[in-house]
């Protein structure tokens, strides 16, 4: 175990994302169980104040989770460094068995606790707080996640042996890996290619059918398939090296971290378009709103990881 | 969302802020001079990181040293011959060098041996030799030493001259021929250039031997190879690559700072405490100004959006301040005080400028480090005062 600064910072944080996660945990279980919204009773007032104090708290621990999430990325990158074998951060993260699967939690939490902002915005701003109870349901599930993927990182950063060689990212998301990775690389890289823009006409498809069902389900299947579609088709072209297939190489100096903004492109494109949509059923309504900006992020995300091939063949007069 | 900025609130917690006075002075200085604290170790760790691997670039590829029953022992001049023969190595060096114990001052002088037949093992080293004649310097039994050291002899008397005293209890008396200035002061201030049979006497080396040799390679990415072979050949002899010693830094500075940090993590825990309580506190006036804005119709979240945006506020200019202030110390007034923590102390103690390095990625850390910490010790206190009920503190 290392503790470098940034190790400290990102533990500290977690320390009080652990604490106030755990208060808002057990508010929420109060407020599930007793709420009753045609009461008029002191406890009900008071449980409605609460409500405000854990919609407050998971405010406050998403916004920060965000600039988190790059901030760990980056501090895996700045680990790899000292540890042999790593490059990039996906040594490093895959240094520790559990690894891939953290990082897959934050992802997953950011979705979740971002949908959850969205249903407590919609919660409050209805007269009769419809949604009290399904959103605290919901938090004490969400917090499985988030208390699953803190204990991952404290786990992460203490068994983190900074003596042990690793792999290096070019072994990682190769064909010849032994990880399930190497199952994807057997599919030609150009069908990938071709079922991820399948998936953005879908979307877009679903944008014009206005139907917020075909929208979440086009959207989850997007981000899905642009994650392998960057790694095995659009990665080679970013690093103009046809055996490199590192998705988190693209977060680094050499390549003017273009990752953090594809990557911020295609979480908000995603995002609303999913989270608006899971809202738009449970509401029973069209919010034209979260469909135009996904629409517009996902075209920006589109165009923005289609120039790399694009302005290589331009160059070059070949493919990859 | 909390993300949505209203100005109109923005400015009301700015007014309000203003109208505390006292409480948030206090507040804002003490945050300041915490964040001015970190900030200061973190930029001085850097600092010298920055000046160790400027350093390290001049260094040798490889250093091999030969080790007895887990002791550094000296190397037989034999084998230079050998390790010249390995495929990819351009130059082999001995090295005769060491340490020299001067009592008066409790220092410790760090001689190098150079010849003038041989070229010195490190660029800066010959730009050194280059400016004084090497060979009049061994008929004449002179050295060249940094500029810590002129001091230091000076101090005890030994203006032109200094007497070593050899293993067998001998004086070697050397002339003190010139003294050198280099732009990287940690690694030359304590340094006395002696000729090599003059080395060899203070130190009471046979002739045959060297304190350790460096290897030079062609090809740098051949040098893991070629150190696996040279350890294949003589086990007894440690290899250290530029890239052992450029993560041993890392290593070296990271628990630095990493137990530093530990440390303060006890007063951000304190200063937690006392935001919260000075938070909770709400004095009479504070409370009828909450009561009056419900009564007036404002929103239990209207009033937690005001209190965060001050504790942003708040937190936000300390964090510039105490930055800025760290600036300040650390690369104008190179950080006095503080720097001893990382330098060691040494009556040699190198008067080197810490170089600038200050990045984004620094920014970060010291933010993540200290402003959401601070918002987070107000939030329970923000909601609580949010709660009041506008007919009860009225009253």
């Amino acid at each position: 175990m290392s503790l470098t600064p940034e190790i400290i910072a990102l533990l500290l944080l977690d320390a009080v994302f652990l604490f106030f996660g755990g208060i808002a945990f057990v508010l929420s279980a109060r407020i599930a169980w007793r709420w009753r919204s045609h009461e008029t009773t002191e406890l009900q007032y008071a449980l409605h104040r609460q409500s405000y104090l854990v919609s407050v708290i998971i405010n406050y621990i998403f916004m920060l989770k965000i600039p988190l999430f790059a901030f760990f990325i980056y501090t895996c990158d700045k680990l790899s460094s000292i540890i042999t074998g790593a490059m990039c951060a996906s040594g490093v993260v895959n240094s520790v068995d559990f690894g891939l699967y953290l990082t897959l939690f934050k992802i997953v939490n950011l979705y979740v606790f971002g949908f959850w902002l969205l249903l407590n915005d919609a919660d409050m701003n209805e007269e009769k707080l419809p949604f009290t109870r399904l959103k605290f349901v919901l938090f004490m599930l969400f917090f499985i996640p988030l208390f699953a993927e803190i204990g991952l990182e404290i786990g992460f950063f203490t068994s983190l042996n900074v003596s042990k060689i690793v792999s290096c990212c070019g072994t990682l998301f190769s064909a010849a890996s032994t990880s399930s990775i190497s199952l994807l690389f057997s599919v030609d890289e150009k069908i990938w290619m071709m079922i991820f823009y399948g998936c953005f006409a879908l979307s877009v498809a679903a944008y014009g059918s206005r139907s917020p069902l075909a929208s979440v389900v086009s959207n989850l299947l997007l981000a899905l398939f642009a994650l392998i579609a960057l790694i095995l088709f659009f990665s080679p072209y970013v690093y103009e090296l046809p055996t490199h297939h590192c998705p988190f190489c693209l977060l680094q100096k050499e390549y003017f971290y273009v990752g953090y903004l594809l990557y911020a492109l295609l979480f908000a494109g995603t995002f609303y378009a999913a989270a608006g949509g899971v809202l738009d059923l449970v509401q029973k309504r069209y919010t034209k709103r979260f469909y135009n900006l996904s629409l517009f992020f996902n075209t920006l995300y589109v165009i923005g990881i289609s120039l790399y091939p694009l302005s290589y063949y331009l160059r070059n007069g070949v493919w990859l | 969302m909390l993300a949505n900025v209203n100005v109109l609130l923005l400015d009301y917690a700015l007014g309000s802020l203003k109208r505390q006075g006292g409480k948030s002075v206090f507040i804002l200085i003490v945050l300041s001079l915490l964040i001015f604290l970190l900030a200061s170790v973190l930029m001085i760790a850097d600092a010298i990181k920055l000046e160790l691997n400027t350093t390290l670039k001049t260094l040798p590829q490889i250093t091999l040293q030969r080790f007895v029953a887990g002791k550094q022992t000296n190397v037989s001049l034999s084998r230079v011959d050998t390790i010249l023969a390995f495929n990819g190595v351009e130059r082999v060096m001995p090295r005769v060098w060491g340490y020299y114990y001067f009592k008066p001052a409790g220092v410790n002088f760090s001689i190098v041996g150079v010849d003038a037949y041989e070229e010195p093992y490190k660029k800066r080293l010959s730009e050194l030799t280059r400016t004084f004649d090497l060979l009049t310097l061994e008929k004449e039994g002179g050295m060249i030493v940094g500029e810590g050291v002129k001091n230091v002899l000076q101090e005890n008397y030994y203006s032109d001259f200094f007497n070593f005293i050899t293993p067998k209890g001998e004086r070697y008396p050397l002339k003190i021929a010139g003294v050198f200035h280099s732009d990287i002061a940690l690694e030359s201030n304590d340094l006395m250039l002696v000729p090599k049979q003059a080395a060899y006497a203070i130190f009471g080396m046979s002739p045959e031997e060297a304190t350790d040799i460096v290897v030079h390679v062609n090809n740098p990415v051949e040098i893991p190879t070629i150190v696996q072979k040279i350890t294949e050949r003589y086990p007894d002899l440690r290899a250290i690559t530029q890239d052992d010693l450029r993560i041993s830094y890392q290593n070296i500075f990271d628990y630095k700072s990493g137990f530093f940090l530990s440390l303060f993590i006890v007063c951000v825990f304190a200063f937690f405490i006392v935001i919260y309580d000075k938070a909770s506190a709400l004095s009479s006036e504070e409370r009828r100004e909450i009561g009056i804005l419900k009564a007036l119709g404002w929103r239990m979240s209207d009033i937690v959006h005001v209190k965060f945006y001050e504790s942003f506020v708040m937190a936000f200019s300390a964090f510039i301040t105490g930055f800025c202030a760290a600036l300040f110390f650390v690369y104008v007034l190179q950080a006095p005080l503080l720097r001893s923590v990382f330098i060691g102390y040494s009556e040699l103690k190198p008067p080197f400028r810490l170089p600038f390095s200050v990045d984004v990625k620094m920014i970060v850390l010291l933010f993540f480090l200290s402003v959401p910490v601070y918002i987070a010790a107000t939030l329970i206190p923000a909601w609580k005062a949010a709660c009041l009920d506008a007919d009860e503190v009225m009253r």
